[in-house]
């Protein structure tokens, strides 16, 4: 059953994965300029846009340069950067890991943040607790990323001339330092969305705290802990998964600038570069392999649901 | 001064001057009594290049690299005896040259110049061939943006393995500038061309440079280690170079606090003065010896407007919009109050550039006046001003922001209700810098080492850069004529003339500049920054005393 089900939504995702296809080949198209006119910026010839353009392949008729694309992805060829002429699957092998190890750090920090507050903002719900920690996380959605780290390197270094880690350590060099020098942006990172985790969290354990099988838990005279963590926790976090499924496409987008402040040889900086540039193909490849991950990953979601919660089928 | 051009401008801007004038005589000297120190890593922050060959960028990120790795033929003298501001050509590849007639040179190569002992080229002796080589690539290349520099050039010869000549077209003056311009012309081998297909790749980055690039870490950093078989005994003092790529302003502050950069971390090893008014106090503490020294920047920003049509085809309207534009106003929202009012050659250029209170009969336009603004406008036929819009890019900097609101707001007091045109980057490179605006635009220049670059393409008809759709004779003729002109002096009239000219006619209306202020370690000795990319000349002969 399960593998039928995964058949069928692997296949639903094609056409999704089409249309992001056309949306990210067509959009940087749209936007004024492109990679020659940045090349040769305001020092041009009249003639060399267009040689330059030719050279590049990017006189051709858009759509023959769609299904070209097209057809090298399925062939697992993104294409060569317009600009390094580095083989895009060569440049996303250096920089997706450093993003991934980033996210997945973020994400891990938003939970062990997000869930046990959360969960403790419902028990203690309306005391002093738990305003405490809804307070904390208003502030924590509303503070910008950006901003947090910002003060994470500057304070310290006025304070004390001293600064976190800048710049990158690769594993081979240093694997601890490799490690530790991801913790501090991650938290960071981690910190907005846990603060909507954690509402969540709160607010769907208040309401399966008030239904009545856990009210007969508590009648049977069952600990705290078991009622709350064995009974009623697994049916509050189906829809917190969920949300962690809609989150990751947010904190792929917050390493931009996280990966920025801390040095870190991302995807982030990497595709904000290429926007820049208008380097399509390098566009393309790192919006396709995001909108790839998203998919699977609410995919991945979408099997949990069934290991939270047994009643749930696939059909 | 004019006709009443404020005082305190002048005197706000002269003595930024003054500063960067005394500057390098105040313990700078004292360096040169030292006797150099071999050994040591210099930290500095630069910029990720898009790619390392220099033919097929104008990144300034590729071309400030070049120069810690290649050497130019010709190129602008360094160290402690420089006054900001100023070039002194001086040979780097040739020993000498000689200029037969208006439109030959002849360059003399210095013997047993040595590659990078790295392949493809493993230390073979530089030869004539590869000055030809460089420059029929770079004028051939086609997506070699900065060719037009070599416009004039005809032909290279080579006389034979240490001779080579240069034939012009036409007579050009500022040849040699360009052939010492530290931002496109270093000398490259053929055999890295070769084997890579172009110098794309770092590993095709062979020169014949003062140091040696080690290692290229996309994103992260480069490391420079130093070219043992160096041309000129003895140098480079420093060990290594260690280059850091940081993209964040708040990291790259925070990181010079604590001493991982020995040299200010913006353009020319500066800091811009607004992070340097929140941090010196902090710097005072932790880094009680740090050096400064401040000269004028050349990055200039002017209006542009299309002069071609009504209304800005009448000088009353241009040179209202200049009296109504508060450049010191403006100093004072984005620069701490500090700068220098430019004539059409940037006053940063000490040797080209004529002061603003001698600009005749233009430098009454100077004046930040919006009355006679007004009048001037309703004599032109604009009492109650008239729509206009102003295009412009963010180039990514919030004073380029509120240097746009503050000009709206200028415009606005003085009738002309002007709407913003914000555009990406890219779509304005690709519309408003080539001329492609509506009425007007502002946004910054190119920050070249010569006056030609800032007057010719501006100015002559049919040039790319002229945004303002200059149509001048008398203008264009100055303009040839200064090319023309080889004797130093006379030339330099030339100049004025134009500089008093363009003044009157307000074809662009000029913004002020800011004021650097160039900040290195106190270890580092021997070393005063300068205007242009060329950071590896200015380390050349500096050594660390930690």
């Amino acid at each position: 059953m399960l593998r039928r089900y995964l058949l069928k939504r692997l296949v639903v995702a094609i056409p999704s994965l089409v249309i992001a296809s056309l949306i990210v080949f067509t959009l940087p198209r749209l936007l004024p300029g492109d990679a020659v006119q940045l090349m040769l910026e305001e020092k041009a010839y009249g003639k060399d846009v267009d040689d330059l353009r030719h050279k590049l392949g990017l006189d051709r008729p858009i759509y023959i340069q769609y299904f070209t694309w097209v057809g090298n992805v399925l062939r697992g060829n993104l294409g060569e950067s317009l600009w390094t002429k580095r083989t895009v699957t060569e440049e996303l092998g250096m920089r997706l890991p450093i993003t991934l190890l980033l996210g997945g750090l973020a994400i891990c920090f938003a939970i062990i943040i997000a869930i046990p507050i959360g969960v403790l903002s419902a028990v203690r719900a309306d005391t002093m607790r738990d305003y405490v920690a809804r307070s904390a996380a208003i502030i924590g959605l509303s503070v910008p990323s950006f901003w947090i780290a910002t003060l994470a390197i500057v304070l310290p270094a006025i304070w004390w001339g001293w600064t976190p880690h800048l710049g990158f350590t690769e594993f081979s060099k240093s694997p601890g330092a490799h490690v530790l020098q991801f913790l501090l942006p991650a938290l960071i990172l981690g910190i907005a969305s846990a603060a909507g985790i954690m509402r969540l969290t709160r607010a769907m354990l208040l309401e399966v705290l008030r239904q009545d099988y856990v009210r007969t838990a508590w009648a049977k005279g069952l600990r705290e802990g078991v009622v709350v963590l064995k009974h009623s926790l697994k049916n509050a976090l189906i829809p917190v998964v969920t949300i962690l499924g809609i989150q990751l496409a947010q904190i792929f987008s917050g390493t931009v600038i996280i990966e920025s402040i801390f040095q870190l040889p991302g995807m982030g900086r990497f595709l904000f570069d290429a926007i820049l540039q208008r380097d399509y193909p390098v566009i393309q490849g790192i919006n396709l392999l995001v909108v790839s991950i998203i998919v699977l990953m609410n995919l991945l979601v979408d099997l949990l649901y069934a290991v939270l919660d047994p009643r749930i089928r696939y059909s | 001064m004019g006709d009443g051009l404020s005082r305190r401008d002048l005197l706000k801007a002269g003595g930024a001057l003054a500063a960067a004038a005394v500057g390098p005589q105040l313990g700078l000297h004292g360096a040169l009594a030292q006797s150099p120190k071999r050994g040591g890593t210099i930290s500095l922050r630069l910029w990720d290049p898009p790619h390392f060959d220099p033919h097929l960028t104008i990144s300034y990120k590729t071309n400030i690299l070049y120069t810690f790795s290649h050497n130019r033929l010709l190129k602008y003298k360094a160290g402690p005896t420089v006054q900001p501001g100023t070039f002194t050509l001086e040979g780097d590849l040739a020993e000498s040259w000689t200029q037969p007639n208006e439109t030959t040179y002849i360059f003399k190569l210095r013997k047993g110049v040595r590659w990078h002992n790295k392949p493809p080229v493993n230390g073979r002796e530089l030869t004539a061939d590869d000055v030809k080589y460089t420059f029929d690539r770079f004028v051939n290349e086609k997506g070699n943006a900065y060719r037009n520099m070599m416009a004039a050039l005809d032909k290279v010869d080579v006389l034979d393995k240490y001779t080579v000549k240069f034939t012009l077209k036409e007579p050009y003056v500022w040849f040699l500038d360009m052939v010492a311009n530290p931002m496109a012309l270093a000398i490259i081998a053929r055999e890295a061309v070769e084997k890579f297909g172009d110098l794309k790749k770092p590993e095709a980055v062979v020169g014949t440079g003062p140091w040696m690039l080690d290692s290229y870490r996309p994103n992260v950093g480069l490391t420079f280690v130093r070219n043992p078989n160096f041309f000129l005994n003895g140098l480079p003092y420093i060990d290594k170079v260690e280059v850091t790529v940081d993209e964040d302003n708040a990291s790259r502050m925070a990181a010079f606090i604590a001493g991982k950069y020995d040299i200010g971390w913006e353009a020319s090893g500066t800091i811009n003065r607004v992070d340097w008014v929140q941090i010196k106090d902090t710097l005072k503490q932790r880094r009680p010896k740090l050096q400064t020294l401040e000269f004028a920047s050349n990055q200039m920003s002017h209006i542009y407007m299309r002069t071609d049509k009504p209304p800005f085809n009448d000088a009353r309207v241009r040179r209202a919009i200049s009296l109504a534009f508060d450049r010191q106003g403006l100093l004072d929202a984005v620069a701490e109050g500090v700068g220098v009012f430019n004539p059409a050659v940037p006053a940063a250029f000490k040797d080209w550039a004529l002061p603003v209170d001698q600009l005749g009969e233009g430098a009454q336009y100077y004046k930040f006046d919006p009355a006679r603004a007004k009048k001037l406008l309703a004599e032109a036929g604009y009492p109650n001003g008239f729509p206009a819009t102003v295009s412009y890019a963010t180039y990514g900097s919030t004073i380029q922001v509120d240097a746009v609101q503050l000009l709206l707001k200028y415009l606005k007091d003085i009738g002309i209700d002007a709407k913003p045109i914000q555009q990406e980057y890219g779509a304005y490179i690709s519309t408003t810098f080539y001329g492609k605006y509506e009425s007007m635009a502002f946004g910054p220049q190119t920050p070249f080492l010569d006056p030609d670059n800032y007057l010719f393409g501006p100015y002559m008809p049919g040039e790319l850069k002229n945004q303002s759709h200059v149509n001048d004779p008398v203008l264009g003729d100055m303009l040839i004529r200064q090319r023309r002109t080889a004797d130093v002096a006379k030339r330099r009239e030339v100049l004025h003339e134009i500089q008093r000219y363009v003044a009157k006619q307000q074809y662009y209306v000029y913004a002020a500049s800011g004021v650097y202020i160039g900040v290195w370690d106190g270890a580092l000795k021997n070393y005063v920054p300068n205007l242009g990319y060329d950071w590896g000349g200015r380390l050349l002969a500096a050594w660390l005393d930690r």
